[in-house]
């Protein structure tokens, strides 16, 4: 909630100091933050008549001096350029800037310099730089996700973007809070790391003024860790409402895209999944599949009594009563109609894709022990035709992560029968995949079997039997939270930054996830919030991840580690630069070879 | 919730700079308007706190015949185009509707407290009133509909390629249309929740003012029907010297009777009255509902709307290129001077 409700009272600020017909300009990074926390009738009841995008604004030539306009973008380079060209010539009669995140001085001089006409009339920085989706869950949607599992080697330049705009989005998120953390970080993980301390050099160092806060009794924690430490997680397919829709269909700023999933009404083609505007999500986007089925049948029976009153209109009386309920029905119909085609769609893919069977595998692979059954049950699962090849996929990388020391061989049989059933498996993912999350590098106890109190829990609880095989799984996070709830979490796993040091529980508590967090670990979050243990959990990570989304870093860093290795060099770009040596025929008269030759950054890595 | 003000670092680095650059000339900033009248004004800020639609031109023009360095200041002004006057109307009249509600509301209360009168000039002040907030709301809409016709006729215009005229507004019409149906739907809804106000104060006047006649009548028949079977259980002996006595009772009952008849008749027009004028704004109502958006939908959502005004805008662009095409096409063909398009 708080995080919502800071991003709404930056904008309430931004627009209510401003009289008259305003317009306002984001870009794509402010469009989510802004999108989800604000909607469109409020702005238009702050007399806002124009949204615009600050790099489409430039096609059209129209002034507009009637409306002051207010721009809200992120400090990068980019904008700044776009924004001098519109300063030079202004197309509105005022302007007032401001940024998500801190300015360079030298930006400042770049549009005080092209400010000519001088229509600025304000220029503020307003730390709005992260998306809250739901009250204690936030994301930053940094594009370049998978760099986060490549050293540094690999690409340099790249690496560094990443974890500034990391830093500068948690540096947001506390700035909105204004709080200054006590930094922690998980040992085994060099990017975990490298972000701790960059945080804490920003927060303590270069910018200490502005994170100068009244200084609590007790400080709150930043805890930045490592998706690796949990790749289970991301890679299990999901029965809680919220969690199940983003892992099949997928929801992206709280929006769900149903267009190339099926044939809906035209209204019915993006919906929106949002816990603060829509009361019957807020109360099931935590319950299982089953429970969700019977609410939705109760709300359904529910619209269908009050349209039969409706209908059922005989005197004036009633006829008045109609008009007065009608955009209530209205918006009834719609939220009904919306959870009703989510809920179908969900069911024919679980149908299509034999997801209980394949999911009860999963569960039991993450969860329970027993090597032999579970490769029996992996390789039935292989050998069955309609399971899909993301399916085949994941089990074979559930059991990978949980036997990887056991029985070597089997795990090399399940390889190859991998590769030999899916076409468009690329070899060596699940390898890889070991490579960066294997039992090695990971810190958490992440299956319970390091620990001899874990092993007698997790036996404890196979005997007392679960009440219900697919949710019995739970994050890593959870155990993290506890051992924080408990003032146990461990200085050897998770060292203070520099000179950092905490004594006593937190009352605040941020973790960050570098590499993305998952709908189920902001569940985990938002549950054990609830039990209001006097600790305030919030979660945040660089993406909210589902399994499609996690396979597609893995694949993209591989590539690039590969590429790096020199080893997927292709054969036909050697063949055109051998050739252009010679002087090209005239049968093959092209420039393509003068071209690639002056390409070299591709050998480059 | 942290911020920071980098405006005084922003001033000083601009006049800086400022003096640094060489002075431009008053042209230069004159070719920075679009179409319409112009007024320059020299003033370095042109906030006026207090006018929140009002065109600009009514602000008096500051000329002074100061030194180049003021020119720099200068500022083209463009007027608002024409709908603002429109919209700025219909938002006056809404603000008077909600002075006329809470009246309204008085006289509401006033008619349903117990009085001696027989209250008609209650009923007339109220049914004056309805009927004026009626009017307004109607004539509000009225001129939301001009500005909502004006629009999509121009937009589809655009899209159907019709006339060269068309071209010639098109591109100032796309900007034009989309702040002006924003315009609208914020109008819109205040305009619907003000009749829905105006409705909801409606039925709870007349389910009391139901519930007051309904009391008194049932009382005075309960009474007349007492009154009458004591009449018959007279004796007979007396009915001689009872005749005159009753003759008068039975008289005042008539009379009584009559009365009561005609309340009634009149609480009955009353009640068809008001019920009218709910059917009208019912009326309004549907209209109405068209133009405000559903909260919590897709329709709501910012970045939804910025995507659907980025496609319309390109597919206005795309018709106007197509359009111009053609157009030279057909200036080449006839050999005619038509008007070069936009």
């Amino acid at each position: 909630m708080v995080l919502v409700s800071a991003v709404r009272d930056y904008l309430s600020r931004m627009l209510q100091d401003i009289s008259g017909m305003k317009v306002l300009i984001l870009d794509s990074h402010t469009v989510s933050t802004v999108s989800v926390a604000y909607s469109q009738s409020e702005l238009l009841q702050k007399e806002v008549f124009l949204v615009e995008l600050v790099d489409s604004i430039s096609k059209s030539r129209e002034s507009m001096s009637h409306l002051k306009a207010v721009y809200f973008l992120a400090p990068t380079s980019e904008n700044i350029q776009y924004l001098r060209r519109h300063l030079v010539a202004p197309r509105f009669g005022e302007y007032h800037l401001f940024f998500s995140n801190i300015l360079k001085d030298t930006q400042i001089h770049i549009l005080a310099d092209s400010d000519e006409h001088e229509v600025v009339q304000q220029l503020q920085e307003f730390y709005a730089d992260f998306v809250a989706t739901d009250p204690y869950h936030f994301t930053l949607n940094v594009p370049s996700n998978h760099m986060y599992m490549l050293p540094a080697v690999v690409d340099h330049s790249n690496l560094q973007c990443f974890c500034d705009r990391v830093v500068d989005g948690i540096a947001a998120v506390f700035l909105a809070l204004k709080r200054r953390p006590v930094i922690r970080y998980q040992r085994t993980s060099d990017i975990a790391k490298r972000i701790a301390q960059e945080t804490a050099k920003l927060m303590y160092q270069q910018e200490s003024g502005l994170f100068d806060f009244r200084r609590t009794e007790i400080s709150p924690l930043l805890l930045v860790i490592d998706r690796r430490d949990d790749p289970v997680t991301p890679l299990l397919n999901q029965w809680t409402y919220q969690a199940m829709v983003h892992e099949l269909i997928g929801i992206q700023d709280n929006k769900v895209d149903l267009q190339n999933i099926g044939k809906f009404p035209k209204d019915q083609q993006e919906v929106v999944l949002s816990s603060e505007q829509d009361a019957f999500f807020k109360k099931n986007m935590y319950e299982n599949f089953g429970d969700i089925g019977m609410n939705i049948k109760q709300l359904v029976d529910e619209f269908q009594q009050i349209s039969k009153s409706n209908q059922n209109i005989q005197t004036i009386e009633d006829m008045a009563k109609f008009v007065d309920n009608y955009p209530e029905y209205r918006k009834m119909h719609g939220n009904v109609s919306k959870h009703v085609a989510l809920v179908t769609e969900m069911s024919k893919l679980v149908e299509e894709r034999k997801l209980m069977v394949v999911s009860q595998t999963e569960q039991e692979l993450a969860c329970n022990g027993g090597q032999v059954a579970a490769f029996e049950a992996v390789t039935n699962l292989l050998n069955n035709e309609s399971v899909s090849d993301i399916d085949r996929l994941r089990l074979v990388m559930l059991y990978a992560l949980r036997y990887e020391k056991e029985s070597p061989v089997q795990l090399m049989q399940l390889f190859n029968k991998l590769s030999s059933k899916s076409r468009k498996y690329k070899p060596g993912l699940v390898q890889f995949l070991l490579k960066q999350a294997g039992v090695d590098k990971r810190t958490g106890d992440l299956f319970g079997n390091r620990d001899f109190l874990n092993i007698a829990r997790n036996m404890a609880r196979g005997l007392k039997g679960v009440e219900n095989v697919y949710t019995q799984h739970q994050p890593l996070l959870f155990q993290t939270m506890e051992s924080i709830s408990k003032g146990r979490l461990r200085d050897v796993d998770y060292p203070f930054v520099g000179n950092h040091f905490q004594q006593g529980r937190p009352q605040d508590v941020v973790i960050f996830i570098v590499g993305g967090t998952t709908y189920e670990e902001s569940r985990c979050v938002a549950l054990q919030n609830a039990m209001n243990t006097g600790i305030r959990f919030i979660l945040g990570g660089s993406v909210i991840l589902n399994s499609k989304r996690f396979l597609k870093d893995l694949e993209e860093a591989q590539r690039l580690a590969l590429r790096t290795e020199g080893k997927t060099y292709p054969i036909n770009l050697e063949a055109k630069i051998y050739s252009s040596s010679h002087p090209p025929s005239d049968k093959n008269r092209r420039e393509e070879p003068i071209f690639l030759l002056t390409k070299p950054d591709i050998r480059r890595s | 919730m942290a911020t920071r003000n980098r405006t005084l670092v922003y001033r000083k680095y601009r006049d800086a700079l400022k003096s640094v650059r060489a002075p431009t000339s008053s042209s230069a900033s004159s070719s920075g308007a679009g179409g319409g009248p112009v007024i320059e004004l020299v003033s370095t800020s042109l906030l006026n706190p207090n006018r929140n639609y009002a065109p600009l031109s009514t602000e008096d023009p500051v000329c002074t015949e100061k030194s180049d360095a003021s020119s720099r200041g200068a500022l083209t002004v463009g007027l608002p185009p024409a709908w603002v006057d429109l919209s700025e109307e219909v938002a006056a009249n809404v603000q008077r509707a909600r002075v006329k509600m809470a009246e309204l509301t008085k006289a509401h209360a006033k008619a349903l407290m117990p009085s001696f009168g027989d209250g008609k000039e209650d009923q007339r002040l109220i049914e004056s009133l309805t009927q004026e907030i009626t009017n307004l709301i109607r004539k509000s809409e009225k001129r939301l509909q001009r500005l909502s016709a004006a629009g999509p006729s121009e937009d589809s215009n655009v899209r159907k390629n019709v006339q060269s005229v068309a071209l010639l507004s098109g591109a100032f019409s796309i900007i034009q249309v989309i702040p002006k149906s924003s315009a609208n739907r914020s109008l819109a809804t205040d305009l619907q929740t003000l009749s829905m106000d105006l409705r909801k104060k409606q039925s709870t006047y007349l389910k009391r003012l139901r519930q007051q006649t309904e009391g008194q009548d049932g009382d005075d028949l309960e009474m007349n029907l007492n009154g009458s079977t004591s009449r018959m259980d007279g004796d007979d002996l007396d009915d001689m010297m009872f005749n005159e006595r009753q003759m008068a009772k039975i008289k005042k009952n008539e009379a009584f009777t009559a009365e009561r008849e005609r309340e009634i008749q009149q609480a009955s027009e009353d009640l068809f009255v008001v019920v009218e004028s709910v059917n009208e704004l019912a009326q309004i109502m549907k209209d109405l509902s068209v133009l405000v958006i559903d909260q919590g939908t897709i329709v709501d959502r910012i970045d939804y709307n910025i995507q659907n005004v980025a496609s319309t805008v390109d597919e206005g662009l795309k018709q106007l290129q197509k359009k111009e095409g053609r157009g030279r096409g057909v200036m080449i063909h006839w050999g005619m001077d038509a008007p070069e398009p936009v």
